[in-house]
């Protein structure tokens, strides 16, 4: 028995704008940039409505900052509850991180220690936020290149009991897995393996940049084999779960993303999944 | 390294964001070696990647400053206005609002007066691009008016409308930006300072000089005056009789344009 159909999507990009419009059903669903969206009017929510009426979206933001010590920040949040309402999402996602302290924001995804303190303060702002927004938050988990000598946690425990004590979902970023997998020489299987089956909500995948030493989280590249194979094995741990693929830079015509997404589609469908093993 | 040894989150978050504006290198003693790499390699990836996060987003921004300055000295410019002006807003779509300032009240960018222009039109094409829909009105909503709504009539410009005064040709050098190698871009001075309308009427953004009458008349409509001192603002560069025919093509030229978002003949002008 193979895993179930599960359903494939991209990111949405303004350089494939006008192909996805002229042909829609090539893809299952888009994930919006939340802040992308964020602005007034003209082309970007032109296009973002345009597309939504073809296509399920769901929005991933990069600066909802969860793991920060600012106070949430207000303004934003209402800007991505309006966005919601907007677009009226599957789900909306951001990543296990924070962005930026004193007001300031360093449009980086900086990764918190795994500490109790760090983990008591998140699971505290994950239900503000969900309380604020009426629905689950979706936390991704980030590549990281430092770890820091104060953690306690693994990053899979940190991640599995934030998702239980503030009810969220995670997603799953396999590239990420890979990538911090290397960088801080542990076993990328063993994270897998230690996420809540219930709370996986969404697959990432991207390409990235090695430089011998470390790895970094670039998605300016094709997936590379390595990062498939992870893949594979999410889907027999995870099956049914949507899988997406991010390109933010050196963006390829959209025949090409498509045909990388078909590589997804094509290993999902041939992994059996645990529940038959 | 003051407060980082308790490894509390708020030292360690302090500390990180310290270590990434180059005011402290403390943070480096809260993070590990690897077998692979040291904590300061890996430190780079995030110290390093702020910076360039940066300068690529205004180098999409501001692609007419990069042809006329060249990688290098735009280079320098981001990195001076990243050290001044740290990012405050969720979206890096922001972060560029002030680069045109800056470099007006900065040495030496300030002495470059054409690359301060151009970093001005080109915000202000962004502005236009992305800002609030709004449907210009259409020439027989003003044709239908009875004569005496005439006396009171004020209008709202669209949103996006900016007004933009240069003394160099920063708009028609913009329009040649691909054509050359960056740092190649030459912008001429113009003899008299041209003020420019930058809007967008439906998704795609337009901007074109002004004459003299009309950026003045243009300045007296966005402040709410009335079409008889519309009339009067351009009686000054055109003398009395031939104020009301000049005013009234240029407002039918406006509002053919895309450029008028809305009328009011009921309310006293402002």
């Amino acid at each position: 028995m193979c895993a179930a159909a599960v359903d494939f999507g991209l990111g949405l990009r303004p350089e494939h704008y006008e192909e996805i419009a002229a042909s829609p059903g090539r893809v299952s669903w888009f994930e919006a940039l939340s802040e992308n969206y964020m602005v007034p009017g003209g082309s970007p929510l032109h296009w973002l409505d345009r597309i939504r009426r073809d296509y399920p979206m769901a929005l991933h933001g990069v600066s909802l900052s969860i793991g920060s010590i600012d106070p949430l920040d207000e303004r934003y949040l209402d800007d991505l509850k309006a966005l919601a309402d907007r677009v009226e999402p599957m789900w909306i996602s951001d990543h296990l991180c924070f962005t930026g302290l004193r007001g300031l924001n360093m449009h980086d995804l900086l990764p918190l220690p795994y500490t109790e303190e760090a983990l008591d303060h998140v699971s505290e702002r994950v239900k503000r936020v969900q309380d604020r927004l009426g629905r689950r938050l979706v936390l991704e988990n980030v590549s990281s290149y430092v770890t820091y000598a104060a953690s306690e946690l693994s990053e899979w425990e940190f991640i599995a009991e934030l998702s239980r004590r503030a009810d969220c979902d995670i997603l799953l970023d396999v590239n990420n897995v890979y990538v911090s997998a290397f960088n801080h020489e542990f076993d990328a299987t063993a994270f897998l393996r230690a996420m809540p089956r219930e709370r996986v909500r969404q697959f990432h995948l991207a390409g990235h940049t090695h430089k011998g030493s470390h790895i970094i989280d670039t998605h300016d590249h094709p997936i590379v084999p390595d990062v498939w194979t992870l893949y594979a094995e999410a889907v027999r741990l995870f099956p049914g779960v949507p899988t997406m693929i991010e390109r933010d830079a050196d963006i390829p015509p959209y025949e090409e993303l498509l045909a990388e997404l078909d590589l997804a589609r094509g290993i999902a469908a041939g992994v059996p999944s645990e529940a038959a093993a | 390294m003051s407060g980082t040894n308790t490894g509390s989150l708020a030292d360690l978050q302090r500390a990180f964001q310290d270590y990434l504006f180059h005011s402290s290198d403390a943070f480096q003693a809260a993070v590990r070696d690897t077998k692979k790499a040291d904590r300061v390699t890996l430190l780079d990836v995030y110290r390093d990647g702020y910076a360039l996060r940066l300068i690529e987003v205004l180098t999409t921004d501001y692609p007419g400053l990069m042809a006329m300055a060249g990688p290098a000295d735009f280079d320098h410019v981001a990195r001076a206005y990243i050290a001044a002006h740290p990012s405050r807003h969720p979206s890096v779509r922001w972060f560029g609002s002030g680069l045109a300032d800056f470099m007006a009240r900065t040495a030496p960018y300030n002495k470059a007066r054409a690359a301060v222009e151009m970093a001005r039109f080109e915000w202000a094409l962004g502005e236009a691009f992305d800002s609030a829909d709004v449907t210009p009105i259409a020439a027989d909503v003003l044709l239908a008016l009875l004569p005496d709504a005439w006396e009171t009539l004020t209008f709202t410009a669209l949103p996006s409308l900016h007004r933009c005064t240069f003394a160099f040709e920063v708009a028609q050098a913009w329009q040649r930006r691909d054509e050359v190698e960056p740092g190649n871009l030459e912008v001429d001075r113009v003899d008299e300072p041209v003020t420019w309308a930058i809007w967008r009427p439906e998704r795609i953004s337009s901007f074109r000089s002004l004459d003299t009458d009309e950026a003045a008349m243009l300045d007296a409509l966005v402040a709410g005056r009335s079409f008889p001192e519309l009339c009067e603002t351009v009686a000054a560069f055109t003398g009395d009789d031939q104020a009301p025919a000049r005013a009234a093509w240029l407002l039918r030229t406006w509002v053919e344009g895309g450029m008028i978002a809305g009328f009011s003949s009921g309310t006293p002008a402002g």
